[in-house]
């Protein structure tokens, strides 16, 4: 086991720390200037948290990424146990199928849907639920089949079959809970793509938090950034403390 | 309904094939339908339209005009920036995935990859926000080069020019190659080292003969990757530039909010089409790659 | 380039606060082929490692011949190892994998896919030559990995458990193959393991180690008959493990009188270890034992059985002799052999 210093990597993460972290600081400190007092405070964050369309911005971005992942989970977990289980002929179908929203541009689906919904669905910003899905899909149907790929499904299911479970008791109450990393994951990508996706809602004219901080970067400059450096700080301490709370799972047996 | 060949040769009947092909497929109709409706018939339409000309006939117009300027050097330009940042942020990240995922700790190992999921997904104005603040005229970075002779502004720099974005760009670019080059890096068995050690090969040996060679694909795959984030950003270039910059995300932009009209209607789609083709060239043959590294990349 | 000996001597290794090994002695000769047998955790791995130069030992010195290796880097030793599973190189065909060795020696290419070719067809495996890893079984995997590590012709050959990953049947056919080839190229050969059935069937010597210790290292034979200590007793074989007291030098086991050979200092209450196959089972109306289980297997038959006070005694018989012993009857338990061995309790 190496004790010793290892040069190498410390070189690489103080390069990448220095990267990261210099344009985040700068706008922190920008963030937190008082112009008319002189000095430092944290007046633009107060600002920005009184401002009424602050939480408005905030619980809707959140409500529609929480739909996003109600969507997700829903679709996604009961069709792909099936998959994985029948041996369906048309598993490799929707493998690649689940891939394609990669290969189009953001820019080029947004005109797409701009042409393509009949007026009643793009009246309603449930639209975006189901867009933002579509966007997120390659990303949570890998992590969800990756953790289905490492546990013993077909003896699990026959199992809680045999013990007298119908198919959503087994998903709900078996097949979830032994994948759990793998739903965290799904839950955790699909989140973070929906509240901060940008291009595709504006383009197609709605209003969510990051919209609204352009907006309001053309008024407060100063307190346009202090919003986004909360946007941008608190999903990542969050994410971050998680990770270092959440118990060590050696997927890779290094000896 | 004509017979399918389903596994078990069920009874080519035509009640029983119904039902095997229901049992077989049913279960994925409604991934499938919000799929097909909210993806698939999005696409097919701008496919469509694409081709339809102002008075709705069938025409090839609309691509003639990607063809000619300014469209002709948004897509010049577009696949400069998406090359270029591509090319700045793969090596170095290749670099940085070795270390981190070969010799850094577990939860180091954990963090950056958070990290670099919150940073590859970073854009648009807070991106904008955080450059201008690091490196705009009144920039922190700015005036500490100023402070040791270098005044980037001496010239006709702004981060609003091509050098200006493609810095800009490096900051996502630079995580997203992490993110998709490590998995290759965790692949590489502690056995392959330690058997060709013991078969007589220096480091130098296995990188040149095993290493490399092993990790060049997902590198390749990744730089592809790379390309098509770095072609298909609307909102960094849109944050940052003020229009005198022709790169298609923003010309589609323009079209389709109304700002820019153009006497072909269904320009945009047609810019959109061009789009998907070019992203296409890239992103298929990255998948196909993966795909074949999967082989032995299996823990 | 003929096989030399090899030589472990006053080995210690710490993995932090771990001691994988204290203090640690081998030699194999010229040919000879031994094996490391233990439960995890009991150094063999590391030993083994230490030799191949993967791991750097603490203390203690490695000669290979009158050779001291201790300091030469892993690949300068020109030893041949082959691994557990995972080691051939995947972007290399088969022919390429065997010739690697020889490429790394600067060996021109025709002579080395040629002699990769004589190795792969001493293995049975010429056929699979331009193909790759991920096409081939487990067990065809590990003999390439076998005919790699010897195309070089190495004076060690080192195999760290060959056979854990592989099936039953799998393992057993391999096991013979890898003693036919080490015997045929007179390679010194040191084999780590954690079955021991593989380790007594194929070695000259094995070594059974516990905690970074030798414990024994003997023929199989004499480990099965003669065990040093208790943990070899128990981890060799079944070993059945009978209260007895001893009075005299001797111990009274079922009735009978029995010399007790003392390796140490045993005295007083001691187990008396016995084999199954000493043990005889026979059926009567009043005996000291009940039948628990009767285990048929073919040839012979186990039978468990539990005497008055509670031990549990194990008996390998014929199965012709046991006739009909069924759960629950009265057997008569009786001592084959006129010693046994105690240990302390």
């Amino acid at each position: 086991m190496k004790r010793k210093f290892d040069l190498p990597l410390t070189i690489t993460l103080a390069v990448l720390a220095l990267f990261v972290f210099i344009p985040m600081l700068s706008a922190f400190e920008f963030s937190i200037r008082t112009p008319v007092k002189g000095g430092y405070g944290w007046d633009q964050y107060l600002w920005a948290i009184r401002e009424e369309e602050f939480f408005y911005y905030i619980i809707r971005s959140g409500w529609l990424a929480a739909l996003t992942v109600l969507i997700t989970l829903i679709v996604l977990v009961p069709t792909m146990t099936w998959l994985h289980l029948s041996k369906s002929t048309i598993r490799p179908f929707v493998d690649g199928i689940s891939l394609l929203p990669l290969v189009i541009p953001v820019v080029a689906f947004a005109v797409g849907a701009q042409i393509s919904f009949p007026e009643f669905v793009q009246d309603t910003v449930l639209e975006l639920p189901f867009l933002y899905f579509v966007l997120a899909l390659p990303y949570a149907y890998r992590t969800l089949d990756i953790g289905l790929n490492s546990i013993p499904l077909k003896t699990l299911t026959e199992a809680a079959r045999s013990a007298g479970a119908n198919w959503w008791r087994t998903i709900i109450t078996v097949i979830i809970p032994v994948i759990k990393s793998a739903v965290v994951g799904t839950v955790a990508i699909t989140f973070a793509l929906s509240l901060g996706e940008y291009t595709l809602t504006v383009l197609l004219h709605w209003d969510t938090f990051p919209t609204w901080v352009t907006y309001v970067a053309q008024e407060n400059i100063l307190g346009a950034i202090a919003i986004s450096m909360m946007s941008l700080i608190i999903p990542f301490l969050v994410l971050t403390a998680l990770t270092l709370i959440a118990p060590e799972r050696s997927t890779q047996g290094r000896k | 309904m004509t017979p399918n060949v389903i596994e078990g040769g069920a009874p080519s009947r035509g009640r029983a094939s119904l039902t095997s092909f229901l049992k077989n497929v049913a279960p994925a109709l409604p991934l499938l339908a919000i799929i097909g409706f909210f993806f698939l018939f999005p696409i097919f339409r701008l496919i469509y339209v694409s081709f339809m000309s102002n008075e709705n006939t069938f025409t090839l117009d609309n691509f003639r005009t990607t063809m000619q300027e300014p469209y002709r050097s948004g897509f010049f330009n577009s696949i400069k920036i998406g090359l270029f940042s591509a090319a700045i942020a793969a090596l170095p990240g290749a670099v940085a995935a070795y270390f981190i995922e070969s010799r850094g700790p577990v939860k180091l190992r954990r963090t950056i990859s958070v990290m670099s999921g919150v940073l590859a997904n970073t854009g648009g104005v807070p991106l904008a926000f955080m450059f201008y603040a690091a490196l705009g005229i009144q920039g922190q970075l700015t005036k500490v080069l100023k402070f040791f002779g270098w005044d980037i502004y001496a010239g006709r720099f702004s981060l609003g020019t091509f050098l200006g974005l493609l810095i800009v760009y490096l900051y996502f670019q630079l995580p997203l190659m992490i993110i998709v080059f490590s998995p290759a890096i965790v692949a590489l068995r502690r056995e392959w080292a330690e058997a060709a050690r013991n078969l007589g090969a220096s480091q130098l040996n296995y990188w040149i003969k095993i290493g490399i060679p092993l990790l060049f694909p997902s590198f390749i795959a990744s730089f592809l990757l790379l390309f098509a984030s770095g072609f298909s950003a609307y909102a960094t270039a849109n944050a940052l530039t003020i229009g005198d910059i022709a790169l298609t995300p923003l010309q589609i932009g323009g079209l389709l909010d109304g700002n820019v009209s153009a006497s072909q209607i269904n320009l945009g789609k047609a810019l959109g089409v061009v789009m998907i083709v070019i992203s296409a060239f890239a992103v298929i043959p990255y998948l196909a790659i993966q795909r074949r590294s999967a082989r032995w990349q299996k823990r | 380039m003929s096989s030399k000996s090899l030589t472990l001597r006053n080995i210690s290794k710490r993995f932090g606060n771990v001691t994988a090994l204290d203090n640690f002695n081998l030699e194999v000769g010229v040919g000879e082929l031994v094996a490391l047998l233990g439960p995890s955790g009991c150094g063999k791995t590391t030993a083994l490692r230490v030799v191949a130069g993967l791991e750097h030992q603490d203390a203690g010195s490695v000669l290979v011949g009158d050779r001291d290796i201790s300091q030469t880097p892993a690949h300068k030793r020109n030893m041949g190892m082959v691994f557990q599973a995972y080691s051939l190189f995947p972007n290399l065909t088969v022919e390429e994998n065997v010739a690697f060795g020889l490429q790394m020696r600067k060996v021109n290419k025709h002579v080395r896919l040629k002699k990769a070719h004589e190795l792969l067809d001493l293995v049975g495996l010429d056929s699979q030559s331009k193909r790759f890893t991920h096409q081939l079984s487990g067990g065809q995997q590990q003999r390439v990995a076998l005919a790699r590590a010897l195309a070089f012709e190495p004076e060690i050959l080192l195999l760290d458990e060959p056979l854990s990953a592989l099936d039953a049947q799998v393992r057993v056919n391999l096991r013979e193959e890898i003693r036919r080839l080490q015997l045929s190229l007179g390679t010194t050969t040191l084999f780590v393991t954690h079955d021991q059935e593989e380790a007594m069937a194929i070695s000259d010597r094995v070594g059974v180690m516990n905690n970074g210790v030798l414990e024994q290292i003997d023929t199989p034979d004499a480990l099965y008959n003669k065990p040093a200590s208790s943990f070899v007793a128990s981890f060799v074989g079944t070993m059945n493990r009978i209260p007895a007291h001893i009075t005299d030098g001797m111990v009274e086991i079922f009735g009978s009188k029995i010399v007790a050979l003392k390796r140490g200092n045993e005295s007083g209450k001691v187990h008396a270890l016995i084999r199954p196959e000493s043990i005889a089972v026979a059926a009567t109306t009043q005996g000291n034992a009940k039948v628990l289980t009767r285990s048929f297997m073919g040839a012979s038959s186990n039978i468990i059985c539990q005497t008055a006070d509670g031990t549990i005694v194990q008996s390998l018989m014929t199965s012709a002799s046991t006739g009909d012993l069924l759960p629950g009857s009265s057997v008569q338990l009786r001592v084959l052999s006129s010693e046994v061995l105690v240990a302390n309790v």
